[in-house]
């Protein structure tokens, strides 16, 4: 206790003040409100670019002026009840239409003040109708065409997407054990089969289970006409999710697995992993506290990026196991120029993609220390 | 033979590594002994294999790591033919720890310092946590490190803090050997000077031995008893610390003594002329042939281990 300790003292001053005290508290909830704030302004710059490119800046007007003149025209002309009328009468019958027409889809204002109503009906969430498409119920409304199909799409993206994300890094961790082992060669070998897509192994197993063996349905959600009994019908669902979920996993697997097991290799490479080893620690506390203990933070942003992605769904997927997802519907927004539509999706899209960011500072600042929540916005 | 007397025999010792281009024989052919309380110093240009000889010592075998072989007899038994498990709990860190040369990287940086220099207690000693915590506090107060700090993070602590918490750590299950690889090189002197002081305090009061490996040959004469020099994977010298720092026997020893600068001496400086061989072609001969100025015919075949007054030296002037 001579000098050793005195030279260490000089080091204290910036001691560790942790805890959260009062003034810690404010600059927590003065980072929050300025996250939220950067937040929305993204959000409203991203929906609006979003609105000007589905609306390809007013070319999409151009297409719906033509098409009310056609269809209006057409309507007119083909109707016996204005079969007597002079060629001037329905001609200024038909302008009325076509002009009441374009009143009703808002196309009498300009395009500059009509995007910025989109865009406050966009953020209110208040999507609107459909221009062309119809939910399955008939509805014309955005919001029931999007939720509608929502379920179906959660369903099998979720699903396949959590067992892939949590069996390859599963098992990458145990391969980054056996590095340059039979198991771990035979992963590499095969992590080329991801660059097929989903819907080609689909066609295969439908083909063998569905055609062949005749043990699995060929497509759809549910048998038809659906069960009565909720088990029932929850077990039919299952029934006809395992063949398009374990296409998405197929199609992913080696992939994702060769992806975790390098990034755990360079990671398990550390110093301090092998000083963890020196020290004699069970190869499985080496494992949870020395290698996947600091790249949380790696991995939380992965599946956070999952997460959004589900979203999406998979169009061609869907579209072979006639499965009545989200997928199919936007890609056929996008064919039909069904601006509320895509707009509808983005809008929420946007709003998760968002949200994910912002729980991921906390989650950030939560599994890692070196992390602080607000610390350098209030300097 | 004398295995049994002594802490630590090494006898053979072989540690390759895999490249593209051949294997890197880091260490090739190792022996030597320990006995208990006793310090050693390896001194050794820099790539001849002394960080490797320590991780072959404690079996932490890089992923590219080829032939590894030979015996070491910790207390007579032979710890190469320990299954991995029974290696892992008797002998890391229960028996043998270290102070690895990156040691400012060697912590975790998500978990608090204390609790990394607790694990090992906590597995090997079979403590309680907040028995560990105050074992802890202990060490920190031997390497000058304030007990507050056990609450810190890595990043939040300087690199010299950094070296002396890793030295804590090595300390903290009472091992009966501690392998230290250059574990002051970020240390200002005086700090380096305390740390030294620690270790003489430590090997005096518990009967710790050390094996230091160091650049340093001015500091590492107040802690070790004996010099083995190290020469392209192979110890090609060792001696007591008295009689090496007088007259180095190996060729190769003498440039090395002869190039470290001393203060008041009119003497400049040598240097040893040309380059260590690669460690993937290793001449057939005396490895240190191609720069050494005594070098005869007979130096083309390699030379054994010659005693010379309890000393050892591989070389043919001593045959
Ligand atoms: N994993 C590895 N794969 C291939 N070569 C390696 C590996 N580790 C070390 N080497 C090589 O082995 C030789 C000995 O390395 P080592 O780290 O033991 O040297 P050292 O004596 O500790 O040097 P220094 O004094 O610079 O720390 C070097 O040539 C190094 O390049
Ligand atoms: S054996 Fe020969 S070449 Fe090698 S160190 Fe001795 S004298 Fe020099
Ligand atoms: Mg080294």
């Amino acid at each position: 206790m001579s000098a050793e300790s005195l030279t260490a003292n000089t080091e204290s001053a910036p001691a560790a003040k942790r805890g959260f005290g009062n003034s810690a508290a404010m600059r927590m909830v003065k980072y929050m409100g300025l996250r939220l704030l950067t937040m929305m302004v993204t959000i409203t710059i991203g929906v609006y670019l979003t609105i000007l490119i589905a609306n390809m800046g007013g070319y999409v007007d151009t297409i719906m002026r033509n098409e009310i003149r056609d269809s209006t025209t057409q309507a007119i002309l083909a109707n016996p009840q204005f079969r007597n009328l002079t060629p001037e009468a329905k001609q200024e019958l038909i302008q009325k239409k076509i002009a009441s027409e374009e009143k009703r889809r808002g196309l009498d204002k300009p395009f500059a003040i009509r995007s910025v109503n989109y865009l406050r009906n966009a953020l209110t969430l208040n999507l609107g109708r459909a221009m062309y498409m119809t939910s399955d119920h008939g509805s014309k409304e955005v919001r029931l065409i999007i939720l509608e199909r929502l379920p179906a799409t959660l369903l099998l993206a979720g699903t396949s997407q959590l067992l892939l994300f949590f069996g390859s890094i599963f098992i990458a961790l145990s391969l980054s054990r056996k590095y340059g082992s039979w198991f771990d060669k035979l992963t590499i070998a095969l992590s080329p089969t991801s660059a097929v897509p989903p819907w080609f192994y689909g066609i295969f197993l439908i083909l063998i289970f569905a055609a062949i063996l005749k043990i699995l349905p060929f497509g759809g959600l549910v048998d038809v006409p659906p069960p009565e009994n909720s088990f029932d019908y929850g077990l039919s669902v299952l029934k006809h999710l395992i063949l398009p979920a374990t296409s998405v996993i197929i199609s992913a697997i080696f992939l994702s697995i060769y992806n975790w097991r390098t990034f755990f290799l360079i990671f398990s490479s550390e110093d301090y992993v092998e000083v963890a080893k020196a020290k004699g620690l069970p190869p499985r506390d080496v494992e949870r506290r020395y290698i996947l203990r600091p790249t949380l933070p790696t991995i939380i942003t992965n599946f956070a990026l999952l997460v959004i992605a589900l979203w999406t769904g998979f169009t061609i997927t869907e579209t072979v196991f006639v499965w009545p997802g989200l997928g199919i519907t936007i890609y056929r927004a996008i064919g039909a120029y069904d601006t509320p539509v895509i707009v509808g999706s983005t809008i929420i899209y946007a709003y998760l993609l968002a949200l994910t960011v912002f729980l991921l500072d906390f989650v950030y600042a939560l599994v890692d220390p070196r992390v602080k929540v607000g610390s350098e916005s209030s300097q | 033979m004398t295995h049994n007397s002594k802490l630590l025999n090494i006898e053979d010792l072989v540690l390759h590594f895999k490249t593209l281009q051949g294997p890197v024989q880091a260490v090739d052919g190792v022996n030597f002994s320990l006995d208990s309380n006793r310090a050693v110093v390896i001194l050794g240009e820099s790539g001849c294999g002394k960080s490797s000889l320590a991780r072959a010592i404690l079996r932490l075998l890089p992923r590219n790591a080829g032939t590894y072989s030979g015996h070491i007899y910790l207390n007579g038994n032979d710890i190469m033919t320990l299954p991995e498990d029974d290696f892992r709990q008797t002998i890391r860190w229960a028996a043998i720890s270290m102070v690895p040369q990156a040691a400012m990287n060697s912590l975790n940086p998500v978990i608090r310092v204390g609790d990394q220099v607790a694990e090992p207690a906590i597995v090997h000693l079979g403590v309680s946590k907040a028995d560990a915590i105050s074992l802890v506090k202990k060490m920190f107060q031997h390497v000058g490190v304030p007990e507050d700090f056990i609450n810190r993070y890595p990043f939040e602590l300087s690199g010299g803090m950094r070296q002396r918490v890793a030295i804590a750590m090595a300390l903290v299950t009472s091992p009966m050997l501690i392998i230290l690889d250059e574990p002051t090189s970020a240390l200002d002197v005086l700090t380096q000077a305390n740390i030294f002081n620690v270790l003489k305090r430590l090997k005096k009061e518990l009967g710790i031995s050390f094996i230091l490996i160091t650049h340093d040959i001015a500091t590492s004469s107040e802690l070790a008893d004996d010099v083995a020099v190290m020469y392209a994977g192979q110890i090609v010298e060792v001696g007591d610390t008295y009689r090496f720092f007088d007259h180095p026997l190996h060729p190769y020893s003498q440039k090395l003594m002869a190039s470290v600068p001393r203060l008041h001496s009119d003497k400049e400086p040598e240097f040893i002329v040309g380059r260590p061989p690669s460690l993937i072609n290793l001449p057939q001969g005396c490895r240190f042939a191609d720069r050494c100025p005594a070098r005869f015919e007979k130096c083309v075949q390699n030379p054994p281990v010659f005693e010379q007054d309890g000393r050892q030296v591989k070389c043919w002037l001593y045959a």
